[in-house]
């Protein structure tokens, strides 16, 4: 599943920025992200906690809690209409039917007083206005889909009657009940132990594949990038550093944090005797970052112009659309074989 | 499974038997009473308690039977206590829950407007209002109803100020629930536990605020009874004829006591931290 460039984009950020004022000054929770996403594909959110993952996400359906958070410019272009600078009601409509969003823990983002049928009966009537039968049926069709063993039974149980896994997947029966085009899945899988991991990211790709719903996950798992996605983003700093096909990612990474991110997964043919590679440094304070490349401080291949401006975001020839953040790049003809 | 505890809460058991034995005696009351309870009887004026008279309770000053009056008055001050913590928590809940949920300047007026009501004793703003508004039954009720207006609120609005920071609330709104739907579906359910109780309470107290009123002579008007009416007028005779007063007294004392008990019953029983004890 290739991505090819005229394939119409069906969600478009530009130029997204949003910012938290805090005590301390105003925070640059993201700076400047751009990105678009094709029908039926897969686009991974990699970076490290802290790096605006989850921020760009909240931002494009506008749950950047209001204040402190204030998304300040960009446009987040669906189905014509600008998100950002669309009413608050039509961007409720839009969430849950047309763009709807998984959380990281399963844990707290079921009500624990509400059966977890009736949650999704809930979710279905408020974009369809269905009968209450009609919704319910749906819910427990819902539940079956997911894997839910005796679906019908299950559904009138509480969320706290269900594992966690189960409860991820209650959660994902709900988002995907209004069939979205877009579901949003952030780090889905990082309250789970690893076996469920991988049955909740099957089961995502899976129903990903049958109903054609594009998919934006966000995780810090470099491996889970490499087993689902189409296309990455890497985050730095509240910035995209690099923006890529997951191929071209993997075997020619060209920001050297992306490389340094490689470069720290541990590796099965290795010796075991040498010192894992971790990149030196911590990621810097988001407030009143410095007019430098935020990843100067930690950067192995720094130059003179990275501590006197920020890089600009170079666009890669190639077949695939690719960007890259970093003077090492800038102005370069990158042909991508 | 709540039943089930409820049965094994002594506590919560004996309120539900007193506030039962209460509802029995008002149905009772409906088709049967010893005596008329306002007929004035010049023959037996404050007769001893005595089974063979027949009043049992013994006599007041006009010569009604006193367990007539109050077995009627039971029924007068039962509604007025019910409706009168229904009105305070609708708009108390409403007020707190709206408050808690929208925060900021919302929160401010909300929560001022309450504290304004709440700076007054409660029986003192009863009366205020009972005098601006007058003397009748329904007066009653609104007069109760405000001062419990700011327990509500605040309660709910504590609550809610700790279940609105779940997760869950900002799944419901990526799911495109609007804010009266996240209120009234998802968060209102989750902090019925600390209301019910306060209603139980306030039933409670709301029993003592009626008949002080009335003691007062605010409330209910002769010649219809009610328990604080008949402790105001058993204070001139209560010397000569104790009963007079001993009764009422017992039957608000009772009654409170059930609904308290209830209350703390219920508080045990819901309370979500010794959900896995019981």
């Amino acid at each position: 599943m290739a991505i090819t460039t005229n394939v119409e984009a069906i969600l478009r950020v530009e130029g997204l920025v949003t910012g938290f004022r805090t005590g301390g000054g105003l925070v640059r929770a993201v700076e400047e992200v751009s990105f678009e996403l094709h029908r039926g594909e897969i686009l991974g959110i990699v970076g490290e906690s802290g790096s605006g993952k989850s921020v760009t996400n909240l931002s494009i359906l506008r749950l950047v809690q209001c204040p402190p958070g204030e998304v300040s410019a960009g446009r987040v272009l669906y189905g014509g209409k600008d998100l950002l600078s669309a009413s608050e009601e039509e961007v409720r409509l839009v969430r849950g039917r047309n763009i709807s969003m998984i959380f990281q823990d399963p844990l707290t983002s079921l009500n624990p007083v509400i059966k977890v049928g009736k949650q999704i009966a809930e979710a279905i009537r408020l974009h369809h206005g269905a009968k209450r039968r009609e919704a319910d049926a749906r819910a427990v069709d819902m539940l079956r889909l997911i894997g839910i063993p005796d679906a019908e039974r299950r559904a009138s149980d509480y969320p706290h009657q269900f594992s966690g896994g189960m409860r991820q997947r209650v959660m994902i029966a709900m988002a995907l009940s209004c069939d979205p085009e877009i579901l949003i899945a952030d780090e889905p899988t990082t309250a789970l132990d690893v076996t469920i991991q991988a049955q909740i990211l099957d089961l995502i790709r899976n129903l990903s594949a049958q109903s054609g719903t594009a998919v934006i996950l966000v995780t810090h798992d470099l491996g889970v990038v490499a087993g689902m996605c189409d296309s990455v983003c890497v985050m730095y700093a509240g910035r995209i550093v690099e923006r890529a096909t997951v191929d071209d990612l993997f075997y020619d990474p060209l920001h050297p944090y992306t490389r340094g991110l490689l470069d720290s997964i541990p590796r099965t043919d290795s010796t075991g005797k040498e010192r894992l590679y971790s990149i030196p440094g911590s990621p810097p304070n988001l407030v009143d970052l410095p007019e430098a490349c935020p990843f100067q401080p930690r950067c192995p291949k720094a130059q003179e112009a990275c501590a006197r401006e920020r890089p600009p975001e170079v666009t890669m020839a190639g077949r695939a659309p690719r960007t890259v953040r970093c003077w090492l790049h800038a102005g370069e003809d990158h042909h991508v074989s | 499974m709540i039943p089930r505890r409820l049965a094994k809460n002594g506590i919560a058991l004996t309120g539900i038997v007193i506030v039962s034995l209460y509802i029995i005696v008002i149905l009772v009351s409906f088709f049967w009473l010893p005596f008329d309870p306002v007929k004035i009887d010049a023959d037996h004026l404050l007769e001893e308690p005595s089974l063979k008279t027949g009043h049992i309770f013994g006599t007041d000053e006009f010569g009604r039977d006193i367990l007539s009056r109050i077995m009627k008055g039971s029924l007068v001050s039962l509604v007025i206590s019910l409706s009168a913590t229904t009105m305070g928590a609708l708009i108390g809940v409403t007020m707190g829950i709206w408050a808690g949920y929208l925060g900021g300047r919302w929160d401010n007026w909300i929560m001022r407007i309450a504290d304004i009501i709440f700076a007054f004793p409660s029986l003192l703003l009863a009366i205020f209002v009972m005098a601006i508004l007058g003397e009748k039954t329904w007066n009653v009720v609104i007069a109760i109803g405000i001062v419990y207006i700011p327990q509500f609120a605040r309660i709910s609005r504590g609550a809610i100020l700790s279940v609105k920071t779940n997760e869950f609330v900002r799944a419901a709104r990526s799911n495109g629930a609007s804010a009266i739907f996240i209120l009234y579906r998802h968060l209102l359910p989750n902090i019925l536990v600390p209301i019910i109780v306060q209603v139980s309470l306030a039933l409670s107290v709301s029993i003592l605020l009626e008949s002080s009123l009335s003691f007062l002579g605010l409330g209910i008007q002769p010649p219809w009874p009610s328990w604080g009416n008949m402790l105001s007028s058993a204070r001139k005779v209560m010397v000569l004829a104790p009963w007079t007063a001993i009764y009422p007294g017992f039957a608000i004392v009772f009654l409170v006591l059930g609904f308290n008990l209830l209350g703390d019953g219920l508080r045990d029983i819901l309370d979500p931290r010794l959900k896995n004890v019981g």
